[in-house]
């Protein structure tokens, strides 16, 4: 495993170097506000619940071991921290909302889009959102971190405690599922035809 | 050679050994289904890459967070100041001294008096969890130690 600048920072801060703290802090607060967000699709919720990330990771920074890679750790107490919020009830799945999300569906649309574009942006949101909210707990956290947070099926597997086969088949069953919920949206050559 | 559906995400991904990729790209060249099913999981992976990006935090984001993280001690006792890790020693003291109180104080001889010693078990466990993250401080620390499960929302 090639060396962990991250896992220096958390070792230098362990050992009471609290400025290394809050350069993780300054690296990763952006990074866990968008993870949370993908959990209560709530600016201010997700800000809240990334917080609380880093608050227990200053608590418990002593249960941090380098045998771990740093940002695997961090999302595996997001990923459980949130899990834990969902199910507490207090914050259900949410379908986007088209006009919190407007700033957020025109950068996608690109610049001056056209209202079909970002009618089709808001539209795509609401059913990536709606396919979240039916997944198993499971296939929902390894799409999250590998689809949407682009982590390798190997950091998946660390975050989620489990083997980089069953991280396979979480994430191929969740696409497939994605692929179902966005038929709609796709091009006609790339719908179902045949399926296994 | 049977289908190779499962594996096509890990394919797209890039995740496949290199003896298993070329398995199931010699399978596709041959079957139409699994590569109509590869054609289809590509549109979708491609529709997720248009998805929104998340939200920027807000202005202050950082602010807050730290005025929180020097709020914890006044509010709840429990963690040190920025740079306070320097009293760990002292929980596993208080959780000993605790110990022998019950002792003392509630004798072992009858069931009812073992019930509650075993009660204080927990407590014991709290100090040493507190220990190890090295969060006592004070009295007032020792004190709100007693009650961690009720501050972390714990059963």
């Amino acid at each position: 495993m090639a060396p962990d600048p991250d896992a220096a920072l958390m070792l230098a801060f362990q050992g009471g170097d609290e400025a290394a703290f809050r350069t993780l802090f300054e690296k990763y607060g952006r990074a866990m506000v968008a993870f949370c967000h993908h959990y209560v699709r709530d600016l201010g919720r997700a800000e809240e619940l990334a917080q609380d990330v880093f608050l227990k990771l200053y608590r418990y920074a002593d249960r941090y071991r380098p045998s771990a890679r740093f940002r695997t750790f961090l999302y595996r107490i997001a990923a459980n921290h949130c899990l834990n919020e969902l199910r507490r009830g207090e914050h259900g799945w949410r379908a986007a909302d088209p006009g919190k999300d407007g700033a957020d569906l025109e950068l996608v649309a690109g610049k001056d889009p056209s209202p079909e574009e970002v009618a089709s942006a808001a539209a795509l949101s609401r059913a990536v959102q709606e396919l979240l909210a039916r997944l198993p707990e499971k296939q929902r956290s390894a799409f999250v971190l590998a689809r949407l947070e682009g982590l390798s099926y190997e950091e998946v597997a660390d975050v989620l405690e489990t083997t980089v086969s069953a991280v396979k088949s979480l994430v191929h069953r969740a696409t497939v599922a994605a692929a179902d919920a966005l038929e709609s949206f796709s091009a006609p050559g790339d719908r179902k035809e045949v399926r296994q | 050679m049977s289908h190779v559906v499962q594996d096509l995400t890990a394919l797209l991904d890039g995740a496949l050994s290199p003896e298993r990729r070329a398995e199931v790209e010699a399978h596709l060249l041959a079957c139409g289904g699994c590569r109509a099913e590869r054609r289809r999981l590509e549109g979708a992976l491609r529709m997720l890459s248009a998805l929104p990006p998340a939200p920027e935090p807000t202005p202050g984001f950082g602010r807050r967070f730290w005025a929180r993280l020097e709020a914890e001690p006044r509010d709840q006792g429990l963690l040190p100041l920025l740079g306070g890790r320097r009293w760990r020693w002292i929980a596993p003291l208080a959780g000993a001294a605790a110990m022998a109180a019950v002792l003392v104080v509630g004798g072992i001889r009858h069931r009812s008096q073992q019930r509650e010693m075993a009660a204080h078990l927990d407590l014991l466990e709290q100090y040493e969890l507190a220990a190890s993250l090295g969060t006592v401080e004070s009295a007032e620390d020792v004190e709100v130690v007693a009650h961690l499960d009720e501050l972390e929302g714990r059963p």
